[in-house]
């Protein structure tokens, strides 16, 4: 009996621990692992990559993949295109985001919407990997030979409705994200893989934004 | 005498408002009983998906996708991922299984379990249709009248495909929902249009 309990009482401890997922263990040193983020961030001034996105949802025996292209460049624009099975585009550029559907273009003003200023953040932090210093979010970090993986949790209520968390894959030879994933509380989730990377390569303003 | 003419161009006004459409539909003996366009196969679909409500435009994808049978699950995400709303209908019951603020407001959200479910065809086993014809003979269109409210089913004599389903209430139309470009049997465009609200939803197949 008295083992059962000291079980119990070691399980439940250890449950009280960040469980590293399967083929990765906790991070030893993230103050070296956020310093090297940073000077990474602070040299990309653009970048651009195909992306690959699958939807998970448990009720469909197969992912929803979509297939697209993106810029960046500093500070604060983004080109997310998707290309295939269908077009649709949205353009930030500094404070305006556009939005390119059915041939129709909206333009709208990030600070003016809630919503929009969420999805600015969280794009322009994804493909930056600078959410690590979002107090939105709530990080545990982890790390694999390949890669570095950052689990984000969100702190706040709203957001935790929708999200329960985003994980980051940062490759560990030159600290890109290879790939993100967005979880949500019914377990369903978006994953984004990045290929074909260029990074400093010139990318023309024209490009943030759409007419 | 003024009155009288004034009178009957009222009348004649509101007829064709109300009742000119209906009215003019011939009644027959029998004819097609309207097929459900999803059927009984499993299959999942995606559709590119335009809401446009007061307005406001949301776009995304919806996949509906058969349990099984008379059981379906029906789920709308951003292009983005994010997931909007996922609804079940099952026979005559309906679950919300999720739905994000921004689409959980009871009048728009029932309105649009509404077409779905209409679109979804999913509870007409067993019912009792009217049926007639249009004057042009192009359409063989079944009638089912719950209490006020009353759809007809368009189907197209030569193709044997839904062409239409309007929704009324009192003979007025309410909703019209279209259905274009048949590919192997199933509409690739259907377009949902409502007259009593500012509300359109225009769903593209990307995927069976």
């Amino acid at each position: 009996m008295k083992n059962i309990l000291a079980i119990t009482l070691l399980l439940l401890g250890l449950s009280g621990f960040a469980q590293a997922p399967k083929g990765f263990t906790v991070m030893k040193d993230t103050t070296a692992f956020k310093n090297k983020m940073e000077s990474q961030s602070k040299l990309t001034n653009t970048m651009e990559s195909d992306f690959t996105q699958e939807k998970y949802l448990s009720v469909m025996s197969e992912k929803i993949v979509s297939k697209g292209h993106f810029y960046f460049k500093k500070t604060n624009m983004l080109r997310w295109e998707y290309t295939s099975p269908y077009s649709y585009l949205i353009a930030i550029n500094k404070d305006k985001m556009f939005i390119k559907d059915n041939g129709k273009v909206n333009k709208y003003d990030i600070n003016s919407n809630k919503m929009f200023k969420s999805i600015n953040e969280m794009m322009v932090a994804t493909v930056q990997g600078n959410l690590l210093s979002n107090k939105d979010y709530k990080a545990k970090y982890f790390e694999s030979d390949k890669f570095y993986l950052i689990e984000l949790s969100p702190v706040q209520k709203a957001a935790k409705d929708f999200l329960k968390s985003i994980q980051l894959y940062i490759n560990k030879t030159d600290y890109a994200v290879d790939k993100v994933k967005m979880i949500e509380p019914s377990e369903d989730y978006t994953s984004i893989d990045f290929s074909n990377r260029k990074t400093n390569q010139p990318v023309g303003d024209e490009k943030f934004t759409v007419k | 005498m003024r009155n009288l003419l004034l009178s009957s161009f009222i009348a004649l006004f509101l007829c064709g408002c109300t009742f000119g459409h209906y009215g003019r539909l011939q009644k027959t003996a029998s004819g097609e009983e309207p097929k459900p366009i999803f059927g009984d196969n499993f299959n999942s679909f995606l559709f590119k998906t335009n809401i446009t409500v007061y307005g406001k435009d949301f776009s995304g994808l919806l996949v509906t996708k058969q349990m099984s049978p008379g059981d379906y699950r029906v789920i709308f995400t951003t292009e983005l991922g994010m997931k909007l709303f996922d609804f079940e209908f099952k026979d005559t019951s309906f679950t919300l299984h999720y739905c994000v603020p921004q689409f959980n407001r009871p009048k728009l959200l029932n309105t649009i379990r509404e077409d779905i479910s209409i679109l979804l065809m999913n509870d007409l086993k067993g019912k009792q249709f009217g049926h007639y014809t249009d004057q042009k003979q192009v359409y063989s269109i079944a009638k089912l009248t719950t209490g006020k409210i009353s759809d007809y089913y368009f189907t197209e004599s030569s193709s044997g495909h839904l062409a239409k389903i309007e929704h009324s209430k009192k003979r007025i139309k309410k909703t019209i929902f279209t259905l274009n470009n048949y590919e192997n049997d199933f509409p690739r465009n259907v377009i949902i249009q409502h007259y009593n609200i500012r509300l359109k939803i225009e769903l593209n197949l990307l995927k069976k």
